[in-house]
């Protein structure tokens, strides 16, 4: 393992003379200041959370397996690069400065200098290093957890071998030769050269070639001259300090400290709103059709949460598009809160009362109440349709669409797109970026795609770059700007409304724009649509003119409506075609009634539909012998028994009533569950005061310490069962978790015993001096040198810990 | 940038807005690669096609110029993924070609391996090709050369074809001025090539084979004429029918050196191969036994080119065995590429691109067409008819509405308000027909009348002698009625729109006095025959022939 030798630690310490730097990393972190200690929950959150009762304990979860981690996953290349030189170069005998690392990555120049040094600056606050120099004269050391986070082959180097086995182990800085390794180097067996340097760069493990070959012998012969191990039968690997040397005591080939800038097709600004507008337009339009479609039918919630594939084939032929992007619209309107679950039993997807606010919004306002809902969404409805680890197919609206990822993921996307305006950039060079973003977690392909594919159905891109309504949705989500900021972006990149219609005699008619909304609603009554985009061409016919008649227009306000918006008059065969169309209309008539009278004598019903007193019935004459009444059938008939009439119930099976139908109740539900999927983040002010208790504790003060050490033990730590309930011993050990854990880590790196008291088998408490040998996964391995034996203790059956000498 | 007359679409539609300003240049920039689809009176509606594309690339256009037309005049940004899929369309014309190799004969060539291995191992080609030349090239079975071409379009990546074509046997052939008179009563008087028919011969000659697109009455038989005199070589003409083949045998003597020795009919009646052959369609695909037994007709002589009348109405045996005449030069003549069966395709690999095409209402600008005048008679049916019609089966109703009684008066009345005209009355039903014919006291042509009657009426209604004609639908096609200056159809095939476009065509030959042709259809309010009439005019409609709607009752306002 890599990590920093005790004995160098002493040296160091021995050495440097007064003032001398921190011994350990734990005492870096206690040394830290108020501001340090800021700086420090502020670049790592996951430590906040839940807090850490002392600064012993926080420094053993800052250099912790799973905190390490976290902080290395999302560290960009450069970032990267600094932390493997630095755990690399700790190794060797020199001290670690900026320079020596900005050296060994390759950025010897000046700016590439400062770019490593801030970096390091970065690296530093976040606790993933240490500077173990005396103020002013630097020496960096990794965090003890980093070596492990990093994994087994930091900059694709090999294994670090015991210092006596190395290349120029004459206590040189690595990478430096001795005159007996440049012997061994000059010398190398025919074909070594090729070995070493196929593997010099990483990956330094590579596969024993077949017996007989020369190749075979080559690596004999490098294995023999101590320049690659044989790790198995079937591998070698090259150490690292003949690494070092090969590379010429450099960790880097190429240093990353900038992000790449991938190539992509110019796009200019104009095209690219143009491009988004009609995106937004048609998303709109979309969700418009989705919420008449559902209103309509509402298609049932399937047992296990979503919606089934049949109906989200359907609705994408109610949409008119595929199946993928009524997935996501679905999914967006959902999130909007136009579409909801209703909740009954059995329960259906139905438009809520968001939709009737939907309903008078204009274009732009919409598009920002959808891209306000996209923003913080965590859903993936890319996935839809493939299947999960049971097989099952993946539906639309289903709970395990959910991914906590998401939004950090389009962020970062988002930011890749802005940060080169006015080039289109695929999933390919998006990735190029976020690989270099965060090199150790590449977010899936497959959801960077997914992700590009929404931002264009949104309009969050143009042709393939980001446009001006995208870079406003960025702010939003950056800076917090309202719904109205982001209508007013989209609002700029619209075309102008129009508000003239070209009819022509060929029963077609040209709007040359974007329709203005009543021109819209007048069209899509009046005619059926040909072709929408940057002109919308509409066709009347005879069932497009019945609808607007279905509407309650008439023949002539129809013709007026249509005359008042053309410039030219209404031609001739368009004007036929709505009278002709009108005369038909009208000549068979429905109306709703609740219930009806009949009689085979006229005279019968004589003055029952004028009689005031019987107003209530809302009687209508429709034949000499027919009343239709506005009453159910049974108030009716209750009516006329008490006027003196002697009536009968009929129905067409004897005894059925008529039913009234009723638009079915929008959902009432709020739309503002955006807020709810935002995460949390601590707020500088509740860091303060972390660091405040922090430093109390620090300071002995026991009552703080005691309630942060029993907000610790309650929030974070699983009771072991049947853990004891009488208290300690009467000399408490370090009691807290954090600390039990800090003491053992610092026991393990200075080889030192430790006092540990934990819960046995039979439940009661057992305290026995250990040497701790491995800490990892939850798990101790400890040497009891007493008993002569290995024992491991799950750490959470530890009850407390202290140092023995 | 701004305020151009186009606006593009992402559905692959152009609008042209005919007021504005610079309509006809972006008219005319976009006319070698978009079809018009229609062209009303305020805006035209252009498409985007594969095949339109492609034709682009045989003339000589390439995906940039496209481009850049589209960008110059639209009013707002043109769609990225359509200028996108514009290149990528244009790109795939002639990534193939079909050349003739020295010592392998027909080869197909490819720039792009890739596309190469694509074809080659779709199943369809399997059979077409030969073996491989080297990686670039595939010999390719000369009797193939139609099918591959045919396959190719298909797969999307359509062949250019530069084998070139024999030379076929020479028969000089050159146009005549003054004109050859046929009759005694006629005067020879001298002519020319209008200037779009020259073009229209040009652009055929300089592609090598294709297809010439010019409305009825334009004169599409000289520009067969041209072509022939061009080629020198003998000729094969496929007709509809035996009435237009004997038409374009006297337009033939009329306006070139052909005598009528030199020019034989191979029909159902006659047999003859000469150096210049007029075959009808119907011989050709006659089958006896499961044979086309006059296939040999094909290959009686060297023929140096084969014209095809009515490119449109091609049967599909035609279109086989055209696929074997691949190395003849092949002249398409249509009066539009719409075919009802959606064939366009075929016509496009095995005759040939769009060569050259002219918008109607351009040639009628020029005069060389009759300007026409349509409009609708609605008649509105009595009470009893209604009743009748209303209670009628589903598939009598049509025949019921078509041939309502009261069409009868109408077409009298429309006769009487054009005295001095030749009126052509046309309809689908026979009872209906003779019943007009007693009616009017007109002859009536139907599909049973000998050809030798029909000729003798033609040419009496063509002279003048007869003033009223009733014909079935024999008349659809071929038929050169130059006098015809009003026709009034009465019931249609349930709404073929190119039906329509013929009809309008029989009337739109130039009148000698330059005066209006005259358009009536006769329909029954309120019923199927209204709906399918709307369905046939809407391809007059897109042509810019706006319909006027009449009640029956108001004629007395149209004059």
């Amino acid at each position: 393992m890599a990590s920093t030798s005790p004995e160098r630690t002493a040296e160091a310490a021995g050495t440097a003379g007064a003032p001398a730097g921190p011994r350990t990393f734990t005492e870096a972190v206690r040394s830290l200041d108020d501001a340090g200690l800021l700086a420090l929950l502020r670049a790592r959150p996951d430590l906040t959370a839940p807090s850490p009762s002392t600064l012993r304990s926080l420094a053993a979860r800052a250099s912790s397996r799973t905190s390490t981690e976290r902080a290395v996953a999302h560290a960009d290349a450069r970032t990267l690069q600094v932390l493997e030189s630095v755990l690399v170069l700790a190794d060797g005998d020199a001290p670690v400065t900026p320079d020596a690392v900005a050296t060994a990555i390759g950025a010897d120049d000046e700016s590439g200098g400062a770019v490593v040094a801030r970096t390091l600056a970065e690296v530093l606050a976040a606790g993933l290093a240490w500077d173990a120099g005396a103020p002013g004269d630097p020496d960096l050391r990794p965090a003890p957890g980093l070596d492990e986070a990093l994994g087994p082959h930091p900059a694709g180097l090999g294994p670090a071998r015991p210092a006596d086995e190395r290349l120029g182990s004459s206590g040189k800085a690595p990478g430096r030769l001795t005159d007996g390794d440049a012997r061994s180097l000059g010398e190398l067996p025919p074909g070594g050269r090729e070995v070493l340097d196929a593997l010099a760069w990483g990956p330094p493990v590579g596969v024993v070639p077949a017996p007989g070959t020369p190749a075979r012998a080559a690596v004999d012969g490098l294995v023999s001259a101590g320049l690659l191990v044989r790790t198995d039968a079937r591998h070698v690997v090259l150490p690292r300090d003949v690494a070092l040397v090969l590379r010429d005591g450099r960790t880097h080939r190429t240093p990353e400290l900038a992000p790449p800038r991938p190539e992509g097709r110019g796009v200019r600004p104009e095209i690219a709103d143009a491009e988004s507008a009609s995106a937004a337009l048609d998303l709109v339009r979309y969700v418009d059709l989705l919420v008449a479609a559902w209103e309509e039918t509402s298609p049932s919630v399937l047992r296990s949460g979503g919606l089934g594939v049949r109906d989200l084939r359907r609705t994408a032929q109610a949409l008119g598009c595929d199946e993928a992007t009524a997935a996501f619209v679905v999914e967006l309107a959902a999130a909007a809160g136009v579409v909801a679950d209703d909740g009954d039993a059995p329960p259906s997807y139905r438009p809520t009362t968001v939709a009737d606010a939907w309903d008078e919004l204009d274009d732009a306002a919409r598009w920002a109440m959808l891209a306000a809902a996209w923003a913080p969404s965590r859903r993936t409805p890319w996935l839809v349709g493939s299947r999960d680890e049971k097989g099952t197919v993946r539906a639309a609206l289903s709970p395990d669409l959910h991914r906590g990822w998401v939004p950090r993921l389009r962020g970062d996307i988002l930011g890749v797109l802005d940060a080169q305006p006015g080039t289109a950039l695929g999933a390919d060079a998006v990735m190029t970026v976020l690989r270099w973003r965060s090199p150790r977690t590449v977010p899936p392909e497959q959801a960077v795609s997914g992700l590009l594919t929404e931002a264009a159905l949104l309009g969050v891109t143009g042709a393939g770059a980001m446009s001006g309504p995208g870079r406003a949705l960025r702010a939003a989500l950056t800076e917090g700007a309202g719904d109205e900021a982001l209508a007013a972006a989209m609002r700029a990149a619209l075309p102008d409304e129009v508000d003239e219609v070209l009819l022509q005699g060929d029963l077609t008619g040209i709007v040359p724009g974007r329709p203005s909304q009543s021109l819209a609603r007048l069209l899509d009554r009046a005619a059926d649509v040909e072709s929408r985009g940057a002109a919308t061409t509409v066709r009347f016919t005879t069932s497009s003119v019945t609808r607007a008649l279905d509407h309650g227009w008439t023949a002539d306000e129809l013709l007026g409506e249509l005359s008042g918006r053309s410039r030219v008059p209404v031609p001739q065969p368009l004007e036929y075609l709505v009278r002709d169309t009108a005369r038909r209309h009208e000549a068979v008539r429905v109306g709703s009634a609740g219930s009806y009278v009949r009689a085979a004598d006229p005279t019968t019903l004589a003055g029952l539909a004028e009689d005031p007193r019987l107003a209530h019935l809302g009687l209508v004459r429709l034949a000499p012998t027919v009343l239709a009444a506005s009453v159910p059938a049974a108030e009716l008939h209750d009516a006329l028994r008490e006027r003196g009439l002697l009536s009968a119930l009929e129905g067409p099976d004897g005894r059925v009533l008529g039913t009234r139908w009723r638009r079915p109740p929008r959902l009432e539900r709020d739309a503002a569950r955006r807020g709810a999927a935002t995460v949390e983040t601590p707020s500088d002010e509740s860091r303060l005061a972390l660091v405040a208790s922090l430093r109390a504790a620090e300071n002995g003060d026991p009552t703080a310490v005691d309630r942060l050490a029993a907000r610790a033990r309650d929030g974070a730590r699983p009771t072991a069962p049947g853990a004891p309930a009488r208290p300690p011993a009467a000399h408490p050990p370090a009691a807290r978790p954090g600390d039990a854990v800090a003491v053992l880590g610092d026991a393990l790196r200075d080889g030192r015993r430790v006092w540990v008291e934990m819960v046995g088998r039979s439940g009661s408490l057992e305290r026995r001096r250990l040497k701790p040998l491995r800490l990892d996964g939850g798990r101790l391995r400890a040497l009891d040198p007493d008993r002569e034996a290995e024992l491991t203790i799950a750490v959470h059956r530890i009850a407390g810990v202290e140092p023995a000498d | 940038m701004p305020d151009g007359p186009l606006i593009v679409q992402s559905d692959k539609s152009i609008l042209l807005e005919v007021d504005h300003p610079r309509a006809d240049d972006a008219r005319r920039a976009i006319a070698p690669f978009a079809e018009l689809e229609r062209a009303p009176e305020h805006v035209h509606t252009y498409r985007l096609t594969n095949l339109g594309l492609w034709n682009a690339r045989a003339a000589g256009h390439d995906a940039e110029q496209v481009v850049d037309t589209l960008i110059e005049y639209s009013r707002y940004p043109v769609p990225q993924a359509l200028l996108i899929d514009v290149a990528e369309t244009m790109g795939r014309y002639g990534r193939l070609t079909l050349a003739s190799h020295p010592s392998h004969g027909l080869v197909l060539q490819a720039a792009d391996r890739a596309v190469l291995a694509e074809v080659l191992k779709s199943k369809r080609t399997a059979g077409l090709v030969g073996e491989r030349v080297d990686d670039e090239t595939v010999a390719v079975h000369p009797s193939e050369r139609g099918h591959l071409k045919q396959v190719l379009v298909k797969l999307g990546w359509p062949a250019e074809d530069l084998a070139g074509y024999v030379d076929g046997e020479k028969h000089p052939i050159d146009l005549t001025s003054p004109t050859i008179p046929r009759t005694e009563t006629e005067e020879p008087h001298t002519w020319e090539m209008r200037p779009y028919q020259a073009q229209a011969v040009d652009g055929f000659w300089h592609g090598g084979s294709g297809v010439v697109v010019l409305p009825c009455g334009a004169g599409k038989t000289i520009v067969g004429a041209g072509a022939m005199a061009k080629s020198g070589t003998t000729t094969l003409i496929l007709v509809t029918n035996t009435v237009s083949a004997r038409q374009w045998r006297d337009e033939l003597v009329r306006r070139t050196t052909l005598t009528e020795e030199e020019i034989g009919e191979y029909s159902g009646s006659r047999k003859e191969i000469k150096p210049v052959t007029i075959a009808t369609y119907q011989v050709l695909t006659t089958k006896r036994k499961g044979v086309y037994t006059h296939l040999e007709l094909l290959d009686a002589r060297d023929w140096g080119l084969v014209v095809y009348d009515e490119v449109h109405l091609l049967p599909a045996p035609i279109f086989r065995m055209t696929a074997d005449l691949q190395a003849r030069r092949r002249l398409g003549l249509t009066a539009t590429l719409v075919r009802e069966d959606g064939r366009e395709d075929e016509v496009f690999s095995l005759i040939g691109p769009k060569r050259y095409d002219a918008p109607w209402k351009d040639i009628e600008a020029q005069g060389y067409i009759a300007p026409a005048d349509c409009v609708e008679v609605r008649l509105t049916l009595p009470e009893h008819e209604r009743m009748l019609y209303a209670t009628a089966e589903p598939e009598d109703k049509y025949r019921l509405a078509a041939c309502a009684p009261g069409k009868n008066r109408v077409v009298e009345r429309i006769v009487a308000d054009h005295p001095d005209d030749q009126v052509l009355v046309i309809g689908q039903y026979l009872d209906q027909l003779e019943e007009l014919s007693e009616h009017l006291d007109a002859p009536l042509i139907t599909g049973a009348t000998t050809v030798r009657e029909r000729q003798r009426l033609f040419e009496a209604f063509r002279s003048g002698e007869i003033s009223r004609l009733v014909v079935s639908k024999v008349a659809n096609f071929s038929i050169d009625l130059p006098e015809a200056s009003v026709a009034i159809q009465v019931s249609g095939s349930f709404g073929s729109r190119q039906e329509e476009a013929q009809r309008l065509g029989r009337v739109m030959r130039p009148k000698a006095d330059g005066r209006t042709a005259h358009f009536y259809a006769v329909v029954a309010r309120d019923t199927v025959d209204q709906d399918f009439a709307a369905h046939r005019q809407r391809f007059l409609a897109e042509q810019g022939y706006a319909y006027r709607i009449v009640d029956a009752e108001d004629l007395d306002t149209v004059a």
